[in-house]
């Protein structure tokens, strides 16, 4: 019996596969499905098998009565000639609320991604500080020169400041972390400085400190050299100079090709042609010292960088304030 | 600092492409900032860094230049040295003050007061200083060649006598640039018996500087602690050129190169008698020191390989002396005016400074990677804020500090008294305090845009908070929630979105707990969780508001449970219930739900005082029956009305 099923069903789908119109699968239907149709009949006869047949000629049965059926349907809907409905797929939708990162949130996030791939960890630290951890333990002594491109907002005079820069959680885990170690921070920072346009006493900075026997300016080039070209993009110039901060030494600075001007100069890159992006270098001896660390035997290497330049020009906004009042609308 | 090309190149020939020349600067740390006609003659600026006190000169730069290009310095002519005296007989001096490293001094008589000659003057004004007149132009000039700054006193004005000491608290001076001072016991001056004459690396003063009728001059070079000379400076605003060189580390031997240039330039013009006795205090005179440079060094700091040969060259253009050298390393010998290299490292920077850091390879960190030791909060909180955005909220950033007006609710931390964190230099007069609190800011980012931006806003911040407590700064992290819909008050809905942030990190059992309104906010709810205060919030005008400490939420999150859907079904019915007014229905929830083999309970509907609850009736291991959903029914209705007064409506 199997096999004469097996055979109905071929036959019924052959004559599907090579009906012209609705009228001749109606008539397919009839012939196979119909009260006295071929498979109908069939189901008729099931009652005459033993019980060990029934149960398996039933099952098949089933599944070609559905496989005709599902045939004729697919194929009854070529046929159909499709009546156009006025439809408008124009009209907006109604959207669910959808929320969005603040800019600043969305860089800082993307440099995570990159510097996670590198091997570094994520860390944070106080904003308020100490003047040991934001100055003193990061070779800027009082007195340095240096001291005054950071005018610090004091909370108590001179012990107690607003850390300057994240280089403070650099020497807080330089003091308590043990190697090796890859580190990436960002956060607040503060400065006394007037507000105004570009200058706000709050602003981010991002910062990355690695400490690892056999680390050289090499490793340092090549991390923060993947870190422009994955952020900034493949086709972006790099300039790695020579540029002194007491924090490290040997020290240095990258520089990026002014996207406005191509290099030939304007207003953004003050007629230079670049951008200054970040300062870095191989961690100084006298930190390295100052924590109880043999120069001889491990190095690390340190890199920091304002974050609102680089948000303010990946989303157009031209003015640092509204970064953080509240002054953003979010579109995507 | 501003370079005249002409000037330069006088000591030092110039790569005939200006780029090449200022491209190569740039490279080996003195930023081309701009370049500009001036005149005749073209001008760089250069952005110096402070550590490198010997470049804010021309002489300094030619010396760099030299160095880059390998072309030899020219060096100015300089006087023949004068017979050191202990005192000058025209003017006795005390100069022994701690914060003196050295001072030189010089009489000149019958000093020509007369207009400097062109070129002085036009290299003065290229630079950026105006010319005044023979013997002060000199001063500028040699100070700008040769990076020493250096002052003169009349002799007639000063009297016989001259000393340089500390200030008296309060004492008063006018500067020749008729500012008024009051200064410090900190600040170091030059004075004779009764007035003082100037502040030691800064500025002179008024009525005792050179005039029209000055015959008889002493000029004086030195240098000074440089940590003294930069308080004093900041301190009064006092950033004049020889300040700003001051203030960095110069080479005390720089002092006697620019007093005898200064003294070859009187001579050269005519301006004056050179009285032949020089007085030079300096007590501790400094040497060129040592510094062993290991080759290795080179290689595992500046990570290139770099041949010995190539070493020594660049050590001998940068006027390294090469004192010993073996297969491991070099002795090496810093001339006194780079102040900047202290340390072995200082000499590595040197080589690959001049050796060009465009050929340093780039190499991607090819060794072990260390462990991921990112304290699990902060991928919290990065998830966390995810999560909100998912549930429809615009993360705002807003300051760390706060407005005078909203100072009122600067006070209270997690329900408990702290105090709020001051500046002593505020960045502005109206901002002075650090915030104790989200909201303040999130209302007021919130109330600046209601009505602008369509129906409703969601905000959300994660920042810190600043306090004070037990004489210690602290700061905790929190997360502030607002949320407005216009003509709308739904505290409910604005729950849901609590509950569903609550849910979606795992924490479970958070219970809202009226309190007393928080300052003029209206509807004011603790959050608790294991009987923990963790937030509170409450409302203002239509706009809800949470603040949730996220310290005590992050970490204590539970594991997602995936339950299978149990195998026996549950019987659900509806129960409309009328309770008195001021019934709090998360309590008559948490009752019905505590009650054994009831899966769930919803509130469906609120008509006046009735409620209706949907109620999941479900044993897990077994069918009930009806008269076993009837005692379960019966039994927390029964503890229902010991608790409140409640009706089944029927």
């Amino acid at each position: 019996m199997r096999e004469e099923i097996i055979n109905i069903k071929n036959e019924a789908l052959a004559q599907i596969m090579d009906a012209k119109d609705s009228v001749e699968l109606e008539n397919i239907r009839i012939t196979y499905l119909g009260r006295s149709g071929k498979l109908t009949s069939l189901i008729k006869k099931i009652k005459d098998l033993n019980p060990d047949e029934k149960k398996g000629a039933g099952i098949v049965i089933n599944e070609t009565k559905n496989t005709i059926e599902r045939n004729l349907v697919s194929q009854k809907n070529k046929f159909r000639t499709v009546v156009r409905e006025w439809f408008d797929p124009t009209i907006p939708g109604i959207k669910p609320r959808i929320g969005h990162l603040h800019p600043t949130s969305i860089v800082i996030n993307e440099m995570y991604e990159i510097f996670k791939h590198l091997g570094f960890s994520l860390m944070e630290g106080p904003e308020i500080e100490s003047d040991d951890y934001n100055f003193e333990k990061l070779n800027l002594p009082k007195d340095h020169p240096a001291r005054s491109l950071q005018d610090a907002l004091f909370v108590e005079k001179p012990e107690v400041v607003l850390r300057t820069h994240t280089s403070s959680v650099e020497s807080r885990s330089l003091a308590t972390l043990k190697p090796p170690f890859r580190i990436v921070v960002a956060g607040k920072c503060y400065r006394h400085e007037n507000v105004n346009a570009s200058n706000n006493a709050i602003f981010y900075q991002f910062q990355g400190f690695a400490l690892q026997r056999g680390l050289s300016m090499a490793d340092l080039k090549g991390t923060l050299y993947y870190f422009v070209k994955s952020f900034f993009g493949e086709k972006r110039e790099i300039r790695f100079r020579c540029k002194y901060y007491p924090e490290v030494e040997p020290s240095g600075g990258l520089d990026l090709d002014c996207p406005f001007c191509h290099k030939k100069g304007c207003s953004v890159c003050k007629g230079r042609g670049w951008l200054e992006i970040l300062g870095c270098g191989m961690i100084h001896p006298n930190i390295l010292k100052e924590f109880g660390y043999d120069t001889k035997k491990i190095s690390g290497f340190a890199f920091g960088m304002g974050l609102d330049r680089i948000v303010m020009d990946k989303f157009k906004i031209n003015d640092i304030r509204s970064l953080y009042n509240g002054d953003i609308t979010y579109q995507i | 600092m501003r370079i005249p090309l002409n000037w330069l190149k006088e000591y030092v020939k110039l790569p005939n492409k200006l780029t090449i020349l200022t491209d190569k600067l740039t490279m080996a740390g003195h930023l081309l900032d701009k370049v500009e006609k001036f005149e005749e003659d073209i001008v760089i600026d250069l952005e110096l860094r402070g550590n490198r006190a010997d470049c804010y000169s021309i002489l300094g730069i030619a010396r760099e230049v030299s160095a880059l290009f390998d072309i030899p310095v020219k060096y100015p002519k300089i006087f023949h040295s004068l017979k050191r005296v202990d005192q000058l007989k025209e003017c006795k001096n005390r100069i022994d003050n701690p914060y003196v490293k050295r001072a030189m001094m010089v009489a000149i008589s019958n000093v020509k007061i007369c207009p400097s000659t062109e070129k002085i003057q036009k290299r003065l004004r290229a630079y950026g200083i105006p010319p005044i007149n023979s013997i002060v132009d000199l001063t500028n000039y040699v100070m700008l060649e040769t990076g020493e700054p250096m002052h003169v006193f009349d002799l007639e004005q000063i009297g016989g006598s001259i000393q340089v000491r500390l200030a008296k608290g309060g004492e008063k001076m006018t500067t020749f640039l008729d500012k008024s001072l009051t200064l410090t016991s900190d600040d170091l001056v030059w004075a004779n018996d009764n007035s003082i004459l100037s502040i030691a690396g800064a500025i002179g003063e008024k009525y005792h500087s050179i005039s029209d009728k000055t015959k008889n001059i002493i000029v004086e070079a030195a240098n000074y602690d440089q940590a003294n000379i930069r308080r004093t400076i900041y301190r009064h605003n006092l950033l004049t050129d020889a300040g700003i060189r001051h203030e960095k580390e110069l080479d005390p031997n720089m002092v006697e190169q620019g007093i005898y240039r200064f003294l070859e330039l009187i001579e050269e013009n005519g301006w004056g008698k050179i009285k032949p006795f020089v007085f030079d205090y300096y007590p501790k005179p400094v040497l060129p020191w040592k510094i062993f440079l290991n080759y290795e060094d080179i290689r595992s700091l500046g990570g290139v390989e770099i041949d010995k040969k190539v070493v020594k060259d660049i050590l001998k253009k940068l006027n390294f002396e090469i004192k010993d050298e073996n297969e491991k390393g070099i002795d090496t010998v810093c001339p006194t005016y780079r102040t900047d290299v202290k340390l072995e490292e200082g000499v590595v920077e040197e080589i690959l400074r001049i050796y060009g850091y465009e050929e340093i390879p780039s190499k991607v960190l090819s060794l072990e990677i260390p462990a991921d030791i990112t304290p699990s909060y902060i991928n919290q909180e990065l998830e966390l804020k995810k999560i909100l955005t998912s549930l429809g909220f615009n993360e705002i950033i807003s300051s760390s500090f706060i407005k005078e007006s909203d100072l009122k609710i600067n006070f209270l931390i997690d329900g408990e008294k702290a105090s709020p964190v001051e500046m002593e230099n505020p960045p502005s007069p109206d901002v002075c305090e650090m915030r104790m609190s989200l909201i303040p800011n999130l209302l007021d980012s919130i109330s600046k845009v209601i009505n602008e931006r369509g129906e409703s806003i969601n905000f959300f911040e994660v920042g810190k908070i600043y306090f004070k407590k037990d004489g210690k700064y602290l700061e905790k992290r929190k997360l502030g929630i607002s949320y407005w819909v216009k003509d709308k008050i739904d505290f409910q809905y604005f729950k849901g979105l609590l509950e569903a942030l609550f849910s979606l990190v795992n924490i479970s059992n958070i219970r809202f707990e009226q309190v007393g309104n928080i300052f003029n906010y209206v509807n004011s709810y603790n959050l608790k969780l294991d009987n923990k205060i963790i937030g509170s919030g409450g409302r203002s005008n239509n706009i809800f508001f949470t603040e949730i400490d996220l310290d005590s939420i992050l970490g204590k999150s539970g594991v997602v449970k995936a339950n299978l859907w149990p195998k026996y079904p549950p019987q659900i019915e509806d129960i409309s219930l009328i309770f008195p007014d001021k019934t709090y229905i998360g309590d008559v929830i948490n009752i019905i739900k505590n009650q054994k083999n009831i899966s769930d309970v919803e509130l469906k509907d609120t008509f006046k005082d009735s409620y209706t609850f949907r109620i999941w009736y479900q044993d897990p291991d077994k069918t009930l029956t009806n008269d076993e959903v009837e005692t379960i029914r019966s039994s927390f209705l029964k503890r229902l009305k010991q608790k409140f007064s409640v009706t089944l409506k029927t």
